[in-house]
């Protein structure tokens, strides 16, 4: 299976276009181009913004967004840094954007969880890890609660949150996408931890008490 | 393993790339080890966004479509436009702000003639009446 995997990557590495080359057929007029990049990177935009958006549509809208200012501003990009990586840096932009747009911080967690996710709370707190680690990727509610925790942090602290521990950014990465100075950088990651943890405290008290 | 290696491998045991020689040890250490086992339920809260692999849409197509079609018209995507409601509420604060300041000059504008002018410029007609105006009197002891 890994074998087989494998061997069909090596054969779409053979006949794929690199991503250069495709963004210069779409400058010279070969728009049809801009799907092959579209599509080659489309999982990994899709995944990063429904890190931060609980909402399938609106991750979806904001990937699509990406793409779109990306092929508009595609003569803008230089070939020193990858095209993930340039594209990676728009969406970022567009989530954060978007993130503090909505405004949506309410500092404490709402009460009322339903039974699956108080469920899941009660799990978390009694289960073993094996089983914790197990049960997770088949649980809906896993995720809602997850995204419940982090939409309480506040869009900066989430956005470093998301780009240092998904992604496994460095701290002189973030800056430079966001703009912000290192120190800034490394001041929210601490907050956002903080936060994060002093609220999944509570979230495990939910889960002793019901 | 001591607590920092073991709380190190978390992602990794989430994500089930760790090796099962070392998830192992790691959950061996969880059983030992109170605070570690505390902080490993904490991390399992945030764990499902933080550190999984979120499943993109299957429809591939369809977003190539929607993409191609709205790049090629220059249009951007459903969502309604964003409102400037900074800006208003800054225009509407400058006018606020100017109306305010209109109205505070206009009722406290100063006379023509300033007081001094008014005692002192005998053209002015103004005499003080004879039954109140002060004398020595009045100012002594």
């Amino acid at each position: 299976m890994l074998g087989l995997a494998a061997s069909r990557k090596i054969a779409w590495s053979l006949t794929a276009k690199p991503d250069e080359e495709l963004i210069a057929e779409v400058l010279g007029g070969d728009s049809a181009a801009f799907n092959e990049l579209s599509s080659r990177h489309r999982p990994r935009v899709e995944r990063l913004c429904q890190r931060f958006f609980s909402d399938p549509e609106i991750a979806r809208d904001l990937a699509q967004e990406g793409f779109i200012r990306a092929y508009t501003a595609l003569r803008t990009y230089r070939a020193e840094m990858p095209f993930g990586g340039w594209l990676r840096s728009i969406v970022i932009n567009l989530c954060y954007d978007e993130l503090r747009r909505r405004k949506r911080r309410p500092e404490e967690l709402v009460g009322d969880f339903g039974a699956p996710e108080v469920q899941w709370m009660h799990l978390v707190n009694e289960a073993s890890p094996e089983n914790i680690v197990g049960d997770a990727e088949e649980r809906q509610e896993a995720h809602d609660l997850a995204h419940r925790l982090l939409d309480t942090l506040r869009p900066e602290d989430r956005m470093v949150m998301v780009l240092k521990e998904s992604e496994e950014m460095s701290v002189a990465e973030i800056a430079s996408i966001l703009g912000w100075s290192e120190a800034k950088v490394k001041i929210r990651a601490f907050r956002a931890r903080q936060a994060l943890r002093k609220q999944a405290e509570r979230m495990l008290a939910v889960g002793r008490r019901r | 393993m001591n607590c920092f290696e073991a709380r190190q491998e978390f992602p990794a045991l989430w994500r089930k790339t760790a090796t099962p020689e070392r998830s192992a040890e790691v959950y061996s250490h969880l059983k030992g080890c109170a605070k570690c086992d505390h902080a490993f339920r904490v991390f399992a809260l945030s764990a499902p966004v933080l550190h999984s692999a979120v499943e993109p849409e299957r429809n591939a197509a369809e977003f190539r479509r929607r993409v191609a079609y709205r790049a090629q018209r220059g249009l951007s995507v459903t969502r309604p436009a964003r409102e400037p409601r900074r800006l208003l509420a800054m225009c509407a604060g400058m006018m606020v702000l100017f109306a305010a300041s209109t109205a505070a000059y206009l009722s406290v504008a100063a006379p023509i003639g300033s007081y001094t002018d008014e005692i002192t410029n005998s053209d002015s007609g103004y005499e003080f009446p004879v039954d109140t105006a002060p004398t020595s009197n009045d100012f002594a002891g």
